[in-house]
């Protein structure tokens, strides 16, 4: 009984101090995030409680509109460039080649992701430019016209898009790697004889026993690309105009230019609900969908 | 070889079979092998431009067609990082002070932590540990706010514990290093306390050293990415003297506009340094700590 008792306490004092930094830094935040968003508050004089005045004002911002937008598409075309190219190069690599070449092409694919966004984009965006840029140069080689791609309204999101899908396709691909090695080599061996061509292997075998990998790096790259910040900031920062503004760059505008602190809260709560909403439906997808062996 | 041909009435001799198992690269896997090598030149090229531009005197920064190996040798515009007037090697030092402190405070805390949830029975740990893994879906500009509110109640901006204080612990660090010692056998921990080992000897002297592996992952995972982090900063730091490499560097890319730009792509050069050499020397830890959760977890 002492025994148990003296246990405790000294699990407490070994969870103790990550415990404090999460009540301090994270739900003490989250906690005071959503009471900030019923205050008006501009950092000069002490906030003042406005009722749901805040919430009522983001219907009506059409700028939110936007960037609601911008966050959407980006996730979801990030998910379907990181994810879905990334599970193919994981496959591909998985089989016999020299291992030589196997490695040299592991690291180019997944150097990148080590490597700052900041950094990255810092480079990218003189690949893009439009006039000096490398990119514009190989298609003017194949007679293709000059692509404004990070001044026209139309192309901003979708290099930036891009420049996300170049730097994280290598996790998803090491991840895909690695639940490979647990999918045993006689299923395969097994499938073979049975002779199932080698798309019904990829169909039937490869994709089910992956689904767990799979749904892993589908909600590891929403999550973060609904935060993402630096590679927009670098490339475009969110121009022109609101055309690649993301909610967090909406965000960070409010709180830390205007000093809105009170709105940018309450647009902080919605981002938090969205999270939420999308890891619950996430797990439940998991439950029901992913293929446990 | 098992062989199963049952029912099938034209069933291939042991011969056949033999040969269609041993043909493991049919056509379409062929064009995967070429598209995965020809796509992999893009992944690199940044990296070649950046190293080539880096070495380019200013006025050739920008000649076409783009050259992918160095054409000449100017490290003048890696001196000249160093010798302006640009804080560099400033950034350079405070990026090294935060990151150093930011990692051995998380081998500290995450250790201790994982331990606990691993091999401590205390009340309420598994609800403890659940609630701390809600971190990981929590974007930082939520809670960064009142984090601001917090630190300028403190006169704590424009310091580097704005920064440090924040990333003192970390659930993804929390969860690796449980996940390693879940695997560290119970009957090992019994022992040594059958022995009278203390509570906390076991810890630091029997499961810490085994555990070298673990905090090599976290450690560098930690490293690497308080190197590269951008966000934090660019809300708490606003002095030049204080400012890490990510954030004053690309201030001084957008106050230089692309003239600089053999400077600017040296300064990204030196800022990726760190990571490279970590990545040569320890790809294994970085890669078993970045998948070890995404497979096992």
């Amino acid at each position: 009984m002492k025994k148990t008792s003296s246990e405790t306490l000294l699990g407490y004092l070994y969870v103790g101090p990550t415990l404090s930094g999460y009540l301090l830094f994270v739900l003490g935040p989250l906690i005071a995030a959503i009471l900030l968003s019923f205050t008006h508050y501009d950092m000069m004089s002490p906030p003042r409680l406005i009722g749901f005045s805040n919430y009522a004002r983001l219907f009506s911002d059409a700028r939110l509109a936007v960037v609601y937008k911008n966050t959407a598409l980006f996730a979801v075309m990030a998910v379907v460039l990181t994810v879905g190219i990334g599970t193919l190069l994981g496959i591909a690599l998985n089989k016999r080649l020299p291992g030589f070449l196997k490695y040299i092409l592991r690291t180019a694919y997944f150097f990148p992701v080590l490597v700052g966004m900041i950094y990255a984009a810092m480079v990218w965006k003189f690949l893009f430019n439009r006039d000096l840029g490398v990119v514009n140069y190989y298609l003017h080689f194949f007679n293709l016209p000059p692509i404004p791609w990070l001044t026209s309204t139309a192309w901003a999101i979708w290099s930036v898009i891009l420049v996300y899908g170049w730097k994280n396709v290598g996790f998803t691909m090491l991840t895909t790697l690695a639940g490979l090695q647990n999918i045993s080599e006689e299923l395969y061996e097994a499938a073979r004889i049975d002779g199932a061509k080698s798309h019904a292997v990829l169909f039937r075998i490869i994709i089910p026993l992956l689904s767990p990998v799979i749904l892993f790096n589908m909600t590891i790259t929403m999550i973060n690309t609904l935060q993402e910040f630096d590679s927009i900031v670098a490339l475009t920062n969110g121009g022109p105009g609101d055309a690649s503004r993301t909610v967090v760059m909406y965000i960070y505008d409010k709180a830390f230019r205007s000093f809105d602190m009170g709105y940018a809260s309450a647009i902080a709560v919605t981002l938090f609900v969205v999270i939420s909403i999308f890891t619950v439906l996430q797990l439940w997808a998991g439950r029901r969908w992913v293929h446990h062996s | 070889m098992k062989m199963v041909a049952s029912s099938n009435t034209v069933a291939p001799s042991p011969h056949e079979v033999a040969v269609t198992t041993n043909k493991r690269h049919p056509f379409w896997e062929w064009i995967g092998t070429v598209l995965v090598i020809l796509a992999a030149f893009p992944m690199v090229a940044p990296f070649a431009w950046m190293l080539t531009t880096s070495l380019k005197s200013g006025p050739h920064a920008f000649d076409m067609p783009p050259s992918w190996l160095p054409t000449e040798w100017h490290f003048q515009n890696f001196l000249s990082l160093f010798q302006s007037k640009v804080p560099f090697a400033t950034f350079l030092v405070n990026s090294l002070e935060v990151a150093i402190a930011v990692t051995a405070a998380q081998l500290l805390t995450c250790s201790m932590a994982g331990y606990a949830f691993a091999h401590l029975r205390f009340r309420h740990a598994k609800a403890i540990f659940g609630l701390l893994l809600t971190s990981l879906m929590m974007p930082i500009q939520v809670t960064v706010i009142p984090t601001f509110l917090i630190m300028s109640g403190l006169n704590l901006i424009d310091t580097h514990w704005a920064i440090i204080l924040p990333l003192v612990t970390n659930a993804f660090g929390v969860f690796l290093m449980r996940q390693f010692f879940l695997t560290l056998p119970r009957e090992l921990i019994e022992a040594a306390r059958i022995d009278g080992a203390s509570q906390f000897k076991i810890f630091w002297k029997v499961a810490l050293p085994l555990a070298k592996p673990a905090l090599a992952s976290l450690g560098i995972i930690t490293f690497t990415n308080t190197w590269n982090s951008y966000f934090l900063p660019l809300v708490f730091l606003n002095s030049w003297e204080k400012m890490t490499v990510p954030l004053g560097m690309f201030a001084l890319s957008n106050v230089y506009g692309s003239g600089n730009v053999s400077v600017i792509m040296a300064a990204v050069g030196v800022a990726v340094c760190p990571v490279l050499i970590f990545f040569l020397v320890a790809q294994r830890q970085i890669i078993s700590g970045m998948v070890g959760s995404a497979v096992k977890g």
